[in-house]
């Protein structure tokens, strides 16, 4: 048992996704003892990106920057529009090698039980973005999970009347699985083969 | 199906156990007491991941012990499979041929168990959620979408009175709605397409047990008033128009699968309120046979068949045509105090007395 500074090393280390008692203890103690220019320069990493890191003040991207490199890139088509859940899936679809438009970060789904509703997923900013640009397609990519589909639902009902064209991943994802689970050519056929809704 | 071989530690009141079994099955005899329950469910542990009789597996580990494990090699369509259960300092791991499981329910494409037990008589004598949960894990047994259904189910139904309590738009309880219809609506078509199997083999099956004096009905009730005229998806969702301010006043859901009910009924009359206990037990025995007849059906190899001494309460008449109904493709094994009752079965006896005793 740790105690002390240890213990609170551990504590924090144990809140990270997929680390249980046992590997907080072992990162604890590799932190600690042998490497510790290494701990160190990661303290300062992990300061550095959570400070400087925000979201991107036009799609809520995290970014370093005011403006994220998505937003900013004059390549990109600015009439089509993916609606991802997080920054995370960002990376997912930009690795397909498939979507060359721009994206919306929600960082929310739908979600009554946790006090989720429109104006948590970033909804007023969505629709008065979508008002101003002639946004030919969006491209609601989320996760076929209860709160994914309402989600979903619900975006496709309010932007029917702004967007010609509203389009959703096909199934070929796992049912009731994660974007973030599947690997990169079951997503990259999944935004080919994406269909109206 | 078979189970060829079951190791247990510290399960109940089992501290070591090994054997292999015949391809038949076996009795497991002794006093009251000596486990031959705990036998049973350690096996049907495997095809569920939980006990069948009790909620938490903390009650399962042998007094002054802090984990169980159970190890069973299972033969399925010539495939064999190693399931391993264990619960080791309140942590659940369960393993199929060394391969974590992280659902309970990967279980069920591996190992398929018909279970007796004496708790069954609340499949009739009590509330409808024993319906539901009989027929939800009858159908899941065999279906994989089903059960994800199920799942995505009870999640958007808690998500929708969680909405019900809130302050919500038009569009919001709309997007909702769509899904839980949609979802709603498949559960009831596939308990349907169930029963439709169901009902016919239940009523041939126990109208023989009854020694051919009692006529078996079963009837699916609704949540909500249908139309042979329209689409279950169209009524329902018309019903959840009407009682729209009901459900607002009341905050939760008041119309869906997970209210609906199973009637049985015997010669017209409800079995719930009427039927004899005779005629309550001998019903869900024969409910589970069909159960085990539709599982071989549907995979082409017949599930284990596990009694937990139900023979025992039923007058011997119906006892012996149950036992009639049997056929010689399941393993089976019962537990049971008197071992005269299952003379006609030519299975592998154990006494447990002497087997635990031994060490
Ligand atoms: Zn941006």
């Amino acid at each position: 048992m740790f105690t002390g500074l240890l213990a609170e090393l551990e504590k924090n280390l144990k809140k990270l996704p997929g680390i249980g008692s046992k590997s907080a203890q072992r990162l604890a103690m590799f932190l600690i003892s042998n490497h510790q220019d290494d701990a160190l320069k990661l303290a300062d990493s992990i300061r550095d990106a959570v400070e400087q890191y925000t979201n991107c003040s036009v799609c809520n991207i995290l970014t370093e920057y005011e403006i994220c490199k998505f937003c900013s890139d004059a390549h990109r088509n600015e009439q089509l529009l993916c609606i991802v859940e997080n920054t995370q899936d960002v990376f997912l679809i930009e690795n397909t090698q498939e979507f060359n438009g721009k994206y919306y970060v929600l960082n929310n789904l739908l979600s009554p039980i946790d006090g989720i509703g429109p104006d948590e997923i970033s909804f007023p900013q969505l629709i008065s973005l979508v008002k101003e640009r002639e946004i030919e397609e969006v491209v609601l990519a989320l996760s076929p999970s209860a709160e994914g589909e309402s989600t979903i639902n619900f975006l496709a009902a309010e932007l029917t009347e702004f967007v010609q064209k509203i389009t959703r991943l096909s199934t070929g994802l796992p049912f009731g699985g994660d974007i973030e689970y599947t690997n990169k050519l079951t997503l990259g056929n999944a935004l080919i083969r994406r269909y109206s809704v | 199906m078979r189970v060829s071989k079951l190791e247990i530690i510290d399960f109940r009141n089992i501290h070591k156990f090994e054997k292999n079994f015949e391809p038949g099955g076996a009795i497991f005899f002794g006093k009251n007491g000596t486990g031959k329950t705990n036998l049973l469910e350690a096996i049907s542990y495997c095809a569920f991941g939980k006990s069948i009789r009790s909620a938490s597996d903390s009650e399962l580990i042998n007094f002054s012990k802090a984990f169980f494990r159970i190890s069973a090699k299972f033969s399925f369509n010539h495939l064999e499979n190693i399931i391993t259960a264990a619960n080791d300092d309140h942590k659940k791991l369960i393993k199929i041929d060394g391969t974590k499981i992280s659902k309970i329910s990967e279980l069920y494409q591996y190992v398929k168990v018909v279970y007796f037990s004496p708790e069954d008589i609340n499949l009739i004598s009590g509330g409808p959620t024993n319906r539901r949960k009989f027929i939800d894990l009858a159908i899941s047994q065999s279906s994989y979408k089903y059960l994800e259904d199920l799942r995505l189910y009870h999640r958007i139904l808690k998500q929708r009175n969680a909405l019900l309590k809130s302050d919500f738009s038009r569009n919001e309880k709309i997007s909702w709605d769509t899904k839980f219809i949609e979802i709603g609506t498949r559960i009831i078509i596939s308990r349907k397409k169930y029963l439709k199997e169901f009902i016919p083999g239940l009523s041939e099956k126990y109208f023989f047990v009854s020694g051919k004096r009692e006529n078996l009905d079963v009837e699916y009730k609704h949540s909500f008033p249908t139309s042979e005229f329209e689409e279950f998806s169209n009524s329902f969702a018309n019903h959840l128009e009407r009682i729209e301010s009901d459900e607002m006043r009341l905050q939760r859901t008041l119309a869906g699968p997970h209210l609906d009910d199973i009637i049985f009924k015997i010669d017209n009359n409800i079995a719930r309120n009427f039927g004899s206990q005779g005629q309550k037990r001998s019903l869900v025995i024969t409910a589970r046979l069909v159960q085990a007849d539709i599982i071989k059906r549907k995979d082409s190899e017949a599930p284990i068949l596990i009694f937990d001494d139900v023979l025992a309460d039923l007058d011997r008449g119906r006892a012996q045509r149950i036992m009639d109904l049997l056929g010689e493709e399941h393993q089976i094994f019962i537990a049971t105090p008197n071992i005269e009752l299952y003379e006609k079965f030519n299975l592998e006896r154990i006494d447990l007395e002497n087997l635990l005793n031994e060490k």
